[in-house]
């Protein structure tokens, strides 16, 4: 069982600095660097497998620092975002590939139980360019695996892959992280892979940590403008939107509960009853199908609303006159820019 | 497979246009390799086969050549690959200078050669203590097959060199492979055929060349590692023929180095291929 630490690790990249990061990696626990592209998550994990020179701090493997080791040396399996498999070699000499190297006296057996807990056996004979993305996820799997590495470091796993593949390389990871106890790190800009797998998360961007922790407090975590964004939140206010709205009942409301950085009314604290005449009205804007209803765009005064509205509700038209109502226990205040 | 989208009209007649053109160049390509062969007839090629003294030329020029992409392939790879992986100041230049060979007439290769290497100049001197005959001995028609052929083998790896994946060479790195077992396993497989292609082209104009043999070696003594009687090039030897004993007479030679040539691509291409098995599958096809 291996645990993975980092301290005070700062990765230099062209425009800017990642980090500082401290982070713990346990055995059979998966850690999840989210964030936008561009926001320095696979600088990160390339330092730390030793792609790229660390300016400073420490990467631990069981207490022993590797971040001096060249590549080869620090034990991690590193998965790139292309995949990196390699063309001229079938799928069982992809997974063989780190047994070869080591030549260890049971590499047959041991590649066999990669490629059949990959369920790689009818495509052992074939050669990269002729699998489907998913079945090059799991090559790419099982070869990582077959190095017998102390922690899996995966740059986007699930980028290009339809739902159905998906779900089975999701499966196979949380089947992968319980059975061998391998500490996992992954890279992705898709909250959605986070909640899927990780026991930990953290929220890069623009270089910075964002948020750091468990990811069952990442929901409830305080929001600042760009965790809201990044977690989907669509109706942002700042203080000074709030203000420039005028006098009307929702506005002064929601500057009453709006932290420094303003707040967010996430879609299910607002609910709308039609109609006809009175004061503080919003109009519908815009409606659209969406999968899981309509798709509303309301408007009061100079602000807008996003809304999402059951299918059998009452056919809605744009010009609708609609009342907003407010659940206030649901709104999100905002922290300042900067503060996680 | 056609691009040709649905009520394009003109397409057939553009399909034609391109059909014609290519067709042109294809048949100036082949044509007068036939006229050659219907010219010379079997009778000229027997007898240009039947000659000890062209036998002995294409012999030493097989050999010449032989030798002359081995330098070619130790001193260009290695130039190759640093072009395709690393920027550093002056790249453009290096690019450029790998050029000049190809741009330059090359009976001027063959005068700058003569120029550089006599003994009158401390070089030339310096040369010739080291016991490296170059003028009229096969250490000069390497010297010139590698000043005019090189280039292709730097060209062609570098561009091989270029299109492997640089994941692939992490993924190997981070399994445990250090910098030359990831060269040796993942980067040299994936650009072999180019450098077998520029290898193959650098063969083919060294074969071809005559401009800096007339120069710098129109007559070969024996000298290591030739040891047979005095010769020429295959190329020189049917020029002499040409001027000496007519059209028809270097027509059958003619024929025999084609025929020697396409041999040698034949060979090559055919382990090129069965070696690499993988490149004929998905998008390597």
């Amino acid at each position: 069982m291996t645990d993975v630490r980092l301290s005070e690790v700062v990765v230099d990249r062209d425009r800017f600095r990642v980090g500082p990061i401290d982070l713990e990696i346990r055995a059979g626990s998966a850690t999840v660097l989210l964030g936008p592209s561009g926001a320095g998550k696979t600088s990160l994990l390339r330092g730390i497998a030793g792609f790229l020179p660390l300016r400073r701090g420490v990467v631990r493997v069981d207490g022993r620092s590797v971040e001096r080791a060249p590549p080869e040396r620090r034990g991690f399996g590193f998965v790139p975002p292309g995949l990196g498999l390699f063309p001229h070699r079938r799928v069982r000499q992809n997974v063989s590939y780190p047994v070869d190297l080591r030549g260890t006296p049971d590499a047959r057996a041991r590649v066999q139980r990669w490629i059949d807990r990959f369920e790689l056996s009818d495509l052992a004979e074939r050669y990269p360019a002729q699998l489907s993305s998913g079945q090059r996820q799991r090559v790419a799997m099982a070869r990582a695996l077959a190095g017998e590495p102390r922690a899996l470091l995966w740059d986007e796993p699930l980028a290009a892959l339809d739902v159905e593949s998906r779900d089975v390389l999701l499966r196979l990871l949380r089947e992968l992280i319980e059975s061998e106890g391998i500490p996992l790190l992954l890279v992705t800009h898709d909250p959605a892979t986070a909640f899927a797998l990780a026991s930990n998360v953290v929220v890069l961007d623009e270089g910075r940590v964002r948020f750091q922790g468990a990811v069952t407090a990442f929901p409830h975590a305080p929001l600042n403008r760009f965790m809201a964004r990044f977690l989907g939140f669509e109706n942002l206010f700042s203080r000074d939107d709030l203000l420039a709205a005028g006098n009307g009942l929702l506005p002064r409301t929601l500057l009453e509960d709006a932290g420094p950085g303003g707040i967010v009314v996430p879609d299910d604290a607002l609910s709308w009853t039609p109609a006809s005449s009175g004061s503080d009205l919003a109009r519908i804007t815009s409606v659209r199908w969406a999968p899981r209803g309509w798709a509303l765009t309301l408007r009061q005064g100079t602000m807008a609303f996003y809304m999402h509205a059951p299918s059998d509700s009452s056919p809605l038209r744009v010009g609708d006159a609609v009342r907003l109502d407010l659940d206030r226990t649901r709104l999100r205040p905002l922290a300042a820019e900067g503060a996680s | 497979m056609t691009n040709d989208t649905v009520g394009d009209r003109a397409a057939p007649a553009r399909r034609a246009l391109g059909a014609v053109l290519a067709a042109s160049l294809i048949g100036l390509f082949i044509l007068p390799i036939v006229a050659l062969f219907l010219y010379a007839g079997y009778g000229n090629i027997a007898n240009a086969a039947g000659s000890a003294g062209f036998r002995t030329a294409l012999y030493f020029t097989l050999l010449a050549s032989g030798i002359a992409v081995c330098f070619g392939i130790l001193l260009g790879v290695p130039l190759g690959y640093i072009l395709a992986r690393y920027r550093f100041p002056g790249r453009s230049i290096v690019e450029s200078i790998v050029l000049v060979p190809v741009m330059i007439p090359h009976l001027i290769v063959g005068i700058a050669l003569l120029v550089l290497f006599a003994p009158t100049n401390p070089f030339g001197a310096w040369v010739a203590g080291l016991g490296i005959p170059i003028f009229d001995a096969i250490g000069g028609v390497v010297l010139v097959m590698v000043y005019v052929g090189a280039s292709y083998v730097v060209l062609t790896s570098e561009l091989a060199f270029r299109s492997v994946d640089a994941e692939a060479i992490e993924a190997a790195r981070s399994l445990g492979a250090s910098p030359t077992e990831a060269f040796v396993t993942v980067t040299l497989p994936q650009a072999f055929r180019g450098i077998v292609t520029g290898s193959l082209l650098m063969w083919a104009r060294g074969v071809s060349e005559i401009g800096g043999f007339l120069i710098l070696a129109y007559a070969i003594y024996p000298s290591f590692p030739y040891g047979g009687p005095v010769t020429n090039t295959a190329s020189v030897y049917i020029y002499d023929l040409y001027s000496t004993a007519g059209v028809q007479a270097a027509a059958g030679a003619s024929a025999l180095l084609v025929l020697a040539a396409l041999a040698v691509f034949v060979v090559v291409r055919f382990f090129d291929r069965t070696g690499m098995a993988w490149t004929k599958v998905g998008w390597f096809a």
